[in-house]
């Protein structure tokens, strides 16, 4: 019975290979967009290759050091008069005892291997020498008392001013005003490497070693802050995961939807966006001043970004505990599970992944932290080396590795000044290991889904 | 088939088991329920039907708490499960949902593997003692929801792998591995084909001898052919409530009849 | 009752009913003229009544087949589903009336070569033209869901049947007094039956008609004349 079809006039259908004009617009409006798209990311990739290869330029320079083999002979006489190798004896002889040996050693190393050089005196050799190769061969003596009397090969550190001529920092041109070193020992220099006996090789002690005082930028290592960054972190993943998730599960799930909910949401979203200067502040004012926690610990650092990392966990488990279904809610309290047993049996498990991203995340940013760091003193020379066992560690004055950057960035010494970049190295490094350990555990629990 | 006899379609059951007097539900300022007065039978399938926002899902969530939830609703009258008020203090909404399940309108299995989502139940309610039993609970559930023989081999498979159909039964063992007394049933079949939804319906009507089970269903034509009684909600109120028989062959209201012969209100 | 949603199925609704006011319409005519074609002793009219029968079937068949459509298309419940139903049963009293019509032109061609009864062929045109009247006003019942006009139809049908049964005694007594009656009156008496059929036809449509405004059966048994004419010889 269906006789009574309208009947409607159509319009006239024209060809479809025919584009008309403003199917044209359209098209040239949407190449346009694309275009401009590509330009975008196009401009973001070159900044960001130029970031990292500056980044990288300025700072592979640091993973290097150079170093003199040097036979020194430990003269007993001078090393232990009394000659009976007693370690107590044996630690009155001091660095300034162990110096001239060492440029004794490289005198006698020089003239055997027949190098021509005006510089004759073992003083002349000083100022080819890491001030700190003294401590370090008098550290060797002290744990081995038997090698006095011998001649050892030693590893010395040659200065920085040395280091930065291999490595093109220092310039043969400049050295005229500079009484840390002078051309003949430049000359010197460049005959070492010839004969062997300077040679450059990879920078343990960076990554491993601690900083060192504004003269010896030779021996500065990360090693230490690296050491106070973990503390730190693992202050803040201890503290800020359960006590965001559990916020967060308790806003999300179980609070009742009023005023003061939503204005603890809307502080919680402000606290995110707090400087972290005024973290620090805070930190300075309740940890140190109020509670009397020692000054430059990891422990109170580690406080402080626990509170800066907070909201960021909070956002971002709330967002992930939001993106389950609401049906696996329904279908747990349908079977009669409590709302708890719904939230931790089937919610929590779900919202896995993106807690732990977010919590990494949120790590990452506490990692690269640094201006809180200046307020509770967690920034400066750390003459202390590894902390006296695993929890002196979070009380014991320590820097973080953001700070140590800062660090040597504003001193004098253009020498610190490629430490700094390296220390960025590392940094990267640690920043790209934690996103990769967040995708890694996202696809595991993803799996599950 | 035995063809002497048409299905037994006379509701065999006078027993009530739900009892629900003056229920008034508001969301906020929103009057969603308006003095429902209706008797639930045992034993039998009885069917909700009526336009969207009607209230009839909303109603079914009353009858195991599930409005709970909601913060902004609130609930009154009395609603009776055995002569025993529901919404009495004294009445822990979870003991409730364990004797009243309820089935979803898109099939939820839980990422869990299949066994583990029909175990979840039995387990969280300490309905078994040993592991055995707990097995044998799972199998039963699972031959009750007409889907033992589809999964026995893949037990710890996981549950969102099966199809739609499957997973809906699924969800149905899930809710009857806890022995409830009545089942509450969502639009159970809104998001199946019909070959799913006939293996689904079937399953309801076997139910049926088991259960008081209540489904609240955007299609008429299920309505009629799963249940025994069936409510006709409109605009919150319960316009009629009549053996399916007499709502689809002679309707006494005229806003029902307007509602299953498809005509403007 | 107001529109459905779905217009097609209001349209489909319509011509399925148009179909069977149509059909009415036919059979009415059949039944007037072959009651007139008795009375004339027309053999063309009755011929005419034959052949229009074919019509009345394949409206039948057509309607058959509409209210099969709309039940698997349109699965239709409550007023619709019992209005399908009715029209399904109405078109085969409507069909089965039409045979009997079909029946007495046939009759009646026999009937015009041999001797005429006296009076009987008025009688049995009045007889049809009560039942005629009452298919006509079950037919407006049905269009205008008069369950009242349908009730008193089904009353009326004791009228008609009182009718045969004074034809009956009167065919009785022509067979009585002259055997050479005997085959005339036998014809006659199967068209007087055939028109009592068609009252119940006609009654069992108006209950129909009640079936489908109220939802229920008339549950009472209809009135009767007091059954099967005794046969007192």
């Amino acid at each position: 019975m269906s006789d009574a079809s309208p009947n409607t006039a159509r319009p006239v259908s024209r060809s479809l290979h025919h584009v008309d004009a403003r199917t044209k617009r359209r098209n040239a409006a949407e190449t346009r967009f694309k275009a401009l798209g590509i330009g975008a990311i196009a401009v973001g990739i070159t900044f960001l290759v130029i970031l990292l290869s500056t980044i990288f330029m300025n700072g592979a320079s640091a993973f290097e050091q150079s170093f003199l083999r040097v036979p020194v002979h430990l003269d007993a006489a001078k090393l232990d008069k009394k000659g009976n190798r007693d370690p107590a004896d044996l630690k009155k002889a001091t660095t300034f005892t162990y110096a001239p040996l060492i440029q004794q050693g490289l005198l006698d190393a020089v003239q055997k291997a027949g190098i021509e050089t005006p510089l004759t005196k073992s003083g002349d050799m000083k100022n080819l020498i890491s001030s700190s190769a003294a401590a370090q061969l008098r550290d060797r003596v002290l744990a081995n008392p038997d090698l006095v009397g011998q001649t050892v090969t030693a590893e010395i550190l040659a200065s920085s001013r040395v280091d930065g001529y291999l490595k093109g920092r220092v310039k043969r041109d400049q050295v005229a005003q500079d009484k840390n070193i002078s051309v003949e020992q430049l000359d010197l220099a460049d005959a070492l490497l010839k004969a062997g006996i300077l040679h450059k090789s990879f920078n343990w002690d960076f990554i491993f070693g601690a900083d060192a005082s504004d003269s010896r930028a030779e021996q500065a290592g990360i090693g230490i802050a690296m050491l106070g960054s973990f503390y730190m972190m693992l202050v803040v993943l201890v503290l800020s995961l359960p006590i965001g998730v559990a916020a967060s599960i308790y806003l999300e799930e179980f609070a009742p939807k009023n005023r003061f909910t939503d204005l603890i949401e809307v502080n919680i979203s402000n606290l995110a966006a707090v400087p972290s200067i005024v973290f620090g502040i805070l930190g300075l004012a309740i940890f140190i001043q109020f509670a009397h926690l020692p000054q430059s610990a990891p422990l109170v650092g580690g406080l402080v970004l626990t509170l800066m990392t907070l909201p960021t966990i909070i956002i971002s488990t709330r967002a992930a505990l939001k993106a389950v279904p609401p049906s696996i809610r329904d279908a747990a309290l349908g079977v009669g599970a409590s709302k708890m047993q719904a939230v931790f049996h089937h919610v929590l498990p779900l919202a896995m992944p993106g807690i732990l991203t977010g919590t990494i995340i949120g790590l990452a940013q506490a990692l690269g932290e640094t201006a809180p760091l200046l307020l509770i003193g967690m920034v400066g020379f750390i003459a202390t080396n590894t902390p006296d066992g695993f929890w002196d560690g979070f009380v014991s004055p320590n820097s973080a590795m953001p700070a140590q950057i800062y660090e040597w960035a504003k001193r004098a010494d253009p020498a610190f000044y490629e430490r700094a970049w390296g220390g960025i190295i590392i940094l990267l490094v640690f920043l790209l290991g934690m996103n990769i350990i967040a995708v890694v555990l996202r696809r595991k629990f993803e799996r599950r889904w | 088939m035995n063809d002497m006899s048409f299905t037994e379609r006379a509701v065999a059951n006078t027993e009530t088991k739900i009892t629900a007097r003056g229920v008034q539900v508001y969301y906020g300022e929103n009057h969603a329920i308006k003095d429902v007065d209706v008797d639930i039978l045992d034993k039998t399938v009885t069917a909700f039907i009526g336009p969207s926002g009607c209230g009839k899902s909303t109603f079914l969530r009353c009858l195991n708490r599930m409005n709970d939830t909601i913060d902004i609703a609130r609930i009154e009258g009395e609603i009776l499960l055995d002569g025993e008020d529901i919404y009495d203090k004294r009445v822990d909404p979870v003991q409730l949902r364990a004797k009243v399940g309820m089935v979803f309108q898109k099939p939820n299995p839980f990422p869990k593997s299949i066994y583990d989502n029909v175990a979840y139940g039995p387990k969280i309610h300490g309905l078994t003692r040993s592991r055995a039993e707990l097995e044998e609970v799972v199998e039963s559930a699972l031959r009750k929801a007409a889907l033992w023989n589809e999964v026995k081999d893949r037990l710890h498979a996981p549950g969102t792998g099966l199809s739609g159909g499957q997973q809906q039964r699924l969800c149905i063992a899930r809710a009857i591995a806890t022995s409830p007394e009545v089942l509450l049933m969502d639009e159970p079949c809104s998001a199946l084909d019909p070959i799913a939804t006939a293996q689904v319906e079937e399953l309801i009507d076997e139910l049926r001898a088991n259960f008081s089970v209540v489904i609240v269903t955007h299609s008429m034509q299920q309505a009629a052919r799963v249940s025994q009684k069936t409510a006709f909600f409109h605009l919150g109120h319960l316009v009629e409530y009549d053996d399916t028989d007499k709502i689809f062959t002679n309707p006494s209201d005229p806003r029902t009849e307007s509602y299953i012969t498809g005509r403007i209100g | 009752m107001s529109e459905h949603i779905l217009s097609a199925f209001d349209r489909d609704l319509e011509a399925v009913q148009a179909l069977v006011v149509k059909m009415g319409g036919l059979v009415e005519e059949q039944i007037l003229e072959s009651a007139r074609a008795l009375e004339e002793r027309d053999p063309d009219l009755a011929q005419q009544v034959r052949d229009q029968d074919k019509t009345v079937d394949a409206l039948e068949e057509r309607i058959n087949d509409e209210a099969a459509r709309l039940i698997a298309l349109r699965a239709p419940a409550a007023r619709d589903l019992r209005m399908t139903l009715s029209v399904i049963k109405i078109s085969a009293s409507l069909e089965r009336v039409g045979d009997y019509a079909k029946n007495i032109a046939k009759r009646s061609q026999v009937l015009s070569d041999g001797p005429q009864i006296n009076g009987t062929a008025a009688a049995i045109r009045r007889m049809a033209s009560a039942v005629e009247s009452m298919l006509k006003d079950a037919l407006d019942a049905y269009i205008q869901r008069d369950a009242d006009l349908a009730h008193d139809v089904r009353g009326r049908d004791i009228e008609v049947d009182q009718m045969y049964n004074a034809l009956f005694r009167e065919f009785l007594t022509y067979m009585m007094e002259d055997p050479r009656n005997i085959t005339p009156c036998m014809h006659l008496h199967f068209i007087a039956k055939n028109i009592e059929r068609m009252g119940d036809h006609a009654t069992s449509i108006a209950e129909q008609v009640i079936y489908l405004v109220t939802g229920e059966m008339p549950e009472e048994s209809r009135p009767k004349s007091s059954s099967v004419v005794k046969t007192e010889a």
